[in-house]
């Protein structure tokens, strides 16, 4: 029926703010045995256009969406790059694609990384596990613009040897000037020749770290309160620390509620806060 | 604004004509219950209701709704509302859809919603039941129902009719209206200022007190104490005319080539409500008590909206109250006691 009986604006054919956009795979690669590395290009041609630490609803028509973060920096536009974890019914079906395939995306969603208040600026990235594949957005746009940030530091943590991820880039990253990478396993084997122990260690096994620091957290939930103690202790102040934070979001457009901390919607409001913002929040951390 | 009068054999032509020619939805009663339904008839309208078991946002956000049908690879959205005319709306229930409307229309608009949500004209009416477990006389007082097309109030001999919008005044041609006398608008005032003194439930506080105190609450041991007895079921979420949280999955067809991807209704109250998996088999679960969620709709109702809706994201039906098992949502309740602590 038309609306031909009220003054309404509806008989415009109004968006659907939940319609996914057609994206094609052009490559894709197994991280670790979970973890799946996926290329992807807009099917209508149109350049990635995003910022560092936002992310997209990665939906396959039959069983559903998640919320996943852009995991390559936007100063490469021709194509993207993002990582999906199998743990459930929409992440088990995401990894059957293969190249060529198509992907249904919405987005770019959230507020993304400061990039304003980092720039200029020393910066610290910590990462726990997956939570490497967000922060890799910034962490390579910031290595894209080396001269536009200072010095760089980026503590990356992983379970044990074999869930490490994107070891091509800490070894890329190692070589450069002015950046620093310090890595650890939370437990080693007879492989593994570097630091073993939770991934605040690291903290005592660099001086590159200091109070006026940017720094960026992005882990699993239990990480966060205990990096916070460090740089507490380095006096770093709570509006320097920015945590890009993982919750259901399950619209991505600040309506249906999962995401809610409080008063906030990690989806609209965040997912990255400042920390300062959020020390109030009870629910946060 | 114009206010109109109809008698009361004039009122029953009235709603006769406007079966005949509109979608027609009001509070229809339902065995011992009312519920907004279709009327088809006159008599199907029941204007003497106290509360319906849910709240009009039915209308507009169904309990479950197509969001896009897929073809395969394609997708196609399913926004198509049919225009309706929602009759006997009490003022609790305007403020709530006022509410909805704003939320679902603040950053990024969703015409799932906001479709059904234009093509409806809205005519209240004013409360001649109240339900034992109403309190809208003393919540929100501050905040004015808005957002409707026109209201009635039934006094001696028929209805005031205010037209607020040209949508409410399109419907005069359907009724024998005259102006409204200075005397039939004053006894309109005085039945809709005389219901908000009947509720027997009360809370004892401002907006503005309530808000503070509450917020300073969440360490309080109220919250898991009375989520004791809670059986995480959220029919208190289902049954609140402000609450919009909603889950969205995909089917399939019996072919398994179609399907639907549609949401439905979902709740903070729920176990799994703000789980999140982790891998490995691993959940976290960021309300993992019972008492952490019932606080949750507490303090969405009592604090965290307030700025954003000009008040408490509670309008005072009582529908919570009615249906909770355990009898521990009722908000007048927990809240009246926090003031206290």
């Amino acid at each position: 029926m038309s609306c031909e009986n009220c003054n309404c604006s509806s008989q415009a054919n109004h968006e659907n703010i939940f319609m996914p956009q057609e994206a094609k795979i052009i490559k894709t690669k197994m991280s670790t045995a979970s973890e799946k590395r996926f290329w992807v290009k807009w099917a209508d041609g149109s350049q990635a256009k995003f910022q560092p630490g936002q992310f997209l609803e990665v939906s396959l028509f039959g069983y559903g969406e998640i919320p996943i973060g852009y995991a390559s920096s936007p100063t490469f536009k021709d194509n993207f790059e993002i990582v999906i974890r199998a743990v459930g019914r929409v992440s088990n079906a995401l990894h059957k694609l293969q190249k060529g395939d198509s992907i249904f995306l919405r987005g770019p969603l959230g507020n993304g990384f400061p990039m304003k208040s980092l720039k200029n600026n020393d910066v610290l990235v910590v990462a726990g596990g997956i939570g490497y594949c967000p922060t890799r957005s910034l962490v390579n746009y910031i290595l894209d613009k080396r001269d536009e940030f200072g010095e760089f530091t980026l503590f990356y943590g992983a379970r044990s040897p074999k869930d490490r991820m994107f070891n091509n880039d800490f070894e890329r990253f190692k070589k450069m000037d002015g950046v620093n990478v310090l890595e650890t396993v939370d437990k080693g084997d007879e492989s593994w020749k570097g630091n073993v122990g939770v991934i605040t260690t690291l903290f005592h096994k660099t001086d590159k770290i200091n109070k006026n620091t940017r720094v960026i957290i992005c882990g699993p939930p239990i990480m966060y309160k205990f990096v916070i103690a460090e740089t507490d202790k380095l006096g770093i102040p709570h509006s320097n620390v920015y945590v890009d934070l993982e919750r259901r979001m399950k619209c991505g457009i600040g309506k249906c509620g999962h995401c809610q901390i409080n008063d906030k919607y990690v989806c609209m409001d965040g997912p990255v806060f400042k920390y300062s913002e959020l020390e109030d929040r009870e629910e946060a951390f | 604004m114009e206010t109109k009068f109809i008698n009361e054999s004039g009122f029953q032509d009235f709603v006769g004509k406007l079966v005949e020619s509109r979608n027609l939805v009001g509070p229809v009663a339902k065995r011992n219950k009312f519920v907004f339904g279709e009327i088809n008839k006159y008599e199907d309208l029941r204007l003497d209701y106290d509360v319906t078991l849910l709240p009009p946002k039915k209308l507009f956000f169904p309990p479950k709704q197509d969001i896009l049908k897929f073809y395969g690879q394609k997708g196609e959205s399913c926004i198509d509302p049919d225009p309706q005319i929602l009759l006997g709306v009490h003022f609790y229930d305007i403020k709530a859809i006022d509410m909805t409307d704003l939320l679902f229309r603040e950053n990024n608009e969703d015409y799932n919603y906001l479709a059904n949500r234009e093509c409806t004209t809205i005519i209240g009416s004013n409360i001649q039941n109240v339900h034992d477990r109403a309190f809208f006389g003393s919540v929100g007082t501050e905040v004015e129902p808005k957002g409707h097309d026109g209201f009635l109030t039934k006094i001696e001999g028929g209805y005031v009719f205010e037209i607020i919008t040209a949508k409410a005044k399109e419907l005069l041609q359907f009724g024998d209206f005259q102006d409204a006398n200075e005397n039939q608008i004053k006894q309109a005032e005085k039945v809709n200022a005389e219901v908000l003194t009947k509720c027997s439930e009360k809370l004892n506080n401002t907006s503005a007190e309530i808000n503070k105190k509450v917020r300073n609450s969440f360490d309080s041991k109220i919250w898991e104490k009375t989520a004791e007895d809670c059986f995480s079921c959220g029919s208190c979420n289902i049954v609140c005319p402000t609450c919009y949280c909603f889950d969205v999955q995909d089917d399939w067809y019996l072919d398994q080539e179609t399907g639907v991807r549609a949401r439905s209704w979902d709740g903070c109250l729920k176990e799994d409500f703000s789980e999140v998996s982790l891998g490995q088999g691993s959940i976290e679960n960021f309300r993992e008590t019972r008492g952490s969620r019932y606080r949750h709709r507490i303090m969405r109702k009592a604090t965290y909206l307030n700025e954003k809706l000009g008040g408490p994201a509670c309008v005072g039906c009582g529908r919570c109250s009615s249906v909770c098992t355990s009898d521990i949502a009722d908000p007048v309740n927990v809240i009246n006691q926090i003031m206290e602590e």
